[in-house]
């Protein structure tokens, strides 16, 4: 459970405007939090939320013990509204529901907050009707949104809501968490760039799984090296049977693009920052084959890749296009 | 919390409270029926958050007891499993035990054990003040339920048109409902004196009147009506229904009635109902179901319905007296069967003001029902 005071260390600007903004009673009918994985977004939302539903608040800080407080951790507050995605995206039918909800008075009181998980995960129907009631706000609803990425939210919602951005976390100190949690230096510094939290990291951390498909990454490193002709079987063969999922698949690029910003540190001496440091002998070989203009290309093609991904492309083509490119 | 109940008490209250618990909630305690017993008896709530039914059983109740050694306490059952197993159990009653959040019911030789949820975890219906309070006959609230309701708007373009306005008025309770093509309207006197109540105007949603008028049985009993900020209650004797209200202000209606008239019929009810729906058959084919009415000489009416590619109908009513100047109108055939159904009379006075102009129809004796109707434009 998080409060105001533990998300000031973690958000200091942040906090500190929302606590001015409770302070002074000036919430605003709409909030916009954006910040990478496990910034505290979520936590963020129910924090205010909870402020302003809490009984037996002292100035700022909700008690977290009250029937309102807990019932918003359980997600049962009757005037909290939550929003996550549906599969893929955030449809239009729940933002329906949303409106509806809305145009009545509310359960217990006429206070409304609202959350949308992901918000940019809404679709364009979506997002234009709720466009359609953030232009007109009633006084006592509070919208609250949260997402990764902010500029693939409608620049319209966008300049409805006041824009909080949640800065990242700084990776140095989730690595030496980590390792006070008995990792090896090398696992810490790989896991940190993966997320942000620390309990998921050590998850991560002792997943076989994880372990595996690292393993994997160096090998189509390799043989794209080496046998740049057996890539596409290495692919088929190997690659696709432990990435089963587009979650797992995703994770796999993005220890990829971890491998690939390595090599352009290498390649600008910038060795400190450098991820995958039990493998610096197969970094050095990697930094000689490609030029830099080759790798930051396929840095793109990675991005883009992942994009595909979200987009529902086939798995299997997304990666066959992605090796051909690098080969290439 | 620990009480033995008889079954088919328990049984009844039950389904009457299952009718306000949906199973598509956002908000998961939702799922559940909450079950609170105190030295009264035991109350059942069930929510979907729009609508909520509250039912109590008395410990007893004319002498008879239904409810037998209470403990205090309260728990919230999965309401997908405890109506079944209540209907299903083998004896004529029924103990409840629970503990913690797990919950006994045994009944004869079969013991049941549920998980049940923290009756904190429910949401908290709002205390209602019994000064704000005015009983009217259930079967009358029902008649002002149905003779409204039908006029809501169905569109969500302007959402507060899809509730019915109540309104209390100089010791009159009136009851609006438009869709803005149409309006219907029933105002009532109340005895009890009523410049003291806190609201004069609020919006209840069409689907809850719906649905309360399924609940409430056709009886002379009174039912009291009270309001808060955010709620509304009509309870009964043992069951309360609250709803939420429709947030906005509701347009100013009084403005659209048209206080003069410049032709008006008299006419039976029954035999201008039949003669429209008979001119409607054919209307329907096109798309917006319009039917002609001219008034003639000699105190007859002609309504009249064509769609060219089906064919068209002419009928002449004779009505008991046609004032005022020459009419030609067209309008919507359902909506005028609709008014002319809501209108508890055989006779009615249709007062028109020219083609172009809304027209109201009435009971022939009182002016408590009002029924507007704007006309269409053909050419």
């Amino acid at each position: 459970m998080k409060t105001w005071s533990d998300m000031s260390q973690v958000q200091p600007l942040v906090a500190k405007m929302l606590m001015n903004s409770i302070a002074k009673d000036r919430i605003s009918h709409a909030y916009l939090f954006h910040g990478t994985k496990g910034t505290g977004k979520y936590e963020l939302s129910l924090l205010l939320a909870k402020t302003i539903f809490c009984q037996n608040r002292e100035s700022t800080e909700p008690c977290h013990k009250c029937v309102d407080c807990h019932r918003i951790d359980s997600g049962n507050h009757p005037d909290v509204h939550q929003i996550i995605p549906e599969g893929q995206s955030i449809k239009k039918e729940q933002i329906l529901h949303l409106q509806k909800e809305f145009r009545y008075t509310g359960m217990e009181s006429n206070r409304k907050v609202y959350i949308i998980k992901d918000a940019d995960k809404m679709t364009g129907n979506a997002s234009n009707r709720l466009l359609k009631f953030l232009e007109e706000p009633s006084k006592l609803t509070t919208a609250i949104l949260l997402t990764e990425n902010s500029q693939s939210i409608l620049q319209t919602i966008r300049s409805r809501c006041q824009i909080m951005s949640l800065k990242p976390l700084n990776p140095t100190n989730i690595k030496k968490r980590l390792e006070q949690e008995g990792l090896s230096s090398s696992n810490a510094t790989l896991v940190a760039a993966l997320t942000n939290e620390v309990t998921e990291g050590l998850e991560i951390s002792k997943d076989e799984w994880f372990a595996n498909a690292r393993k994997l990454v160096v090998q189509l490193i390799e043989v794209l090296q080496e046998k740049p002709n057996e890539a596409l079987l290495f692919i088929h063969n190997q690659w696709m049977q432990h990435f089963k999922d587009r979650e797992q698949l995703q994770r796999g690029l993005d220890l990829l693009l971890i491998w690939f910003k390595d090599i352009i540190y290498k390649q600008v001496d910038h060795e400190n920052a450098i991820i995958f440091i039990s493998e610096m002998e197969r970094l050095d070989k990697s930094s000689m084959l490609w030029s830099r203009k080759q790798v930051t290309n396929t840095l793109g093609e990675i991005m883009e890749a992942k994009r595909k991904l979200d987009q529902n492309v086939n798995p299997a083509l997304v990666m066959e296009q992605l090796t051909l490119h690098i080969q290439r | 919390m620990k009480f033995i109940i008889q079954r088919d008490q328990l049984m009844e209250s039950v389904q009457n409270v299952m009718k306000a618990i949906s199973s598509r909630t956002t908000i998961p305690i939702l799922t559940g029926m909450k079950i609170e017993a105190n030295e009264n008896g035991i109350k059942l709530t069930g929510s979907d958050s729009d609508i909520s039914i509250e039912s109590f059983i008395p410990k007893e109740e004319d002498g008879i007891e239904y409810v037998e050694q209470i403990e205090p306490g309260s728990i919230v059952l999965q309401a997908k499993y405890f109506p079944d197993i209540v209907k299903k159990l083998p004896q004529k009653t029924v103990e409840i035990e629970s503990e913690g959040l797990q919950v006994t019911i045994r009944s004869g030789s079969a013991e049941f054990h549920l998980n049940g949820q923290d009756a904190e975890e429910y949401p908290q219906l709002p205390q209602l003040h019994t000064e704000d309070s005015f009983e009217i006959p259930t079967d009358l609230l029902k008649n002002l339920i149905k003779q409204t309701v039908f006029a809501v708007s169905a569109v969500e373009t302007r959402p507060i048109l899809t509730g019915v306005n109540m309104k209390l008025e100089d010791n009159y309770l009136n009851f609006v409902a438009t869709d803005s093509h149409r309006l219907a309207a029933r105002k009532i006197p109340l005895e009890v004196d009523t410049t003291n109540m806190t609201f004069s105007s609020v919006v209840i949603p069409g689907k809850s009147l719906n649905e309360l008028n399924k609940i409430l049985e056709d009886t002379q009993e009174n039912i009291e009506i009270s309001v808060t900020e955010n709620q509304i209650l009509f309870r009964t004797r043992h069951l309360y229904f609250l709803s939420r209200l429709l947030d906005g202000n509701y347009p100013e209606t009084s403005r659209l009635i048209p206080e003069q008239s410049k032709t008006v019929v008299h006419s039976p009810t029954k035999e201008l109902l039949q003669s429209i729906d008979r001119a409607s058959l054919l209307a329907k084919e096109s798309r917006n179901n319009v039917v002609r009415l001219s008034a003639k000489e000699n105190n007859q009416l002609e309504i009249s319905s064509n769609s060219p590619e089906v064919g068209n109908v002419m009928e002449e009513i004779n009505v008991n007296s046609i004032e005022g100047e020459e009419l030609k109108i067209s309008f919507s055939a359902k909506y005028m069967m609709d008014a002319l159904k809501a209108v508890e009379n055989d006779q009615v006075r249709i007062e028109f003001t020219g083609a172009m102009r809304p027209f109201i129809i009435r009971p022939i004796d009182n002016d408590q029902i009002l029924q507007l109707i704007l006309p269409v434009r053909t050419y």
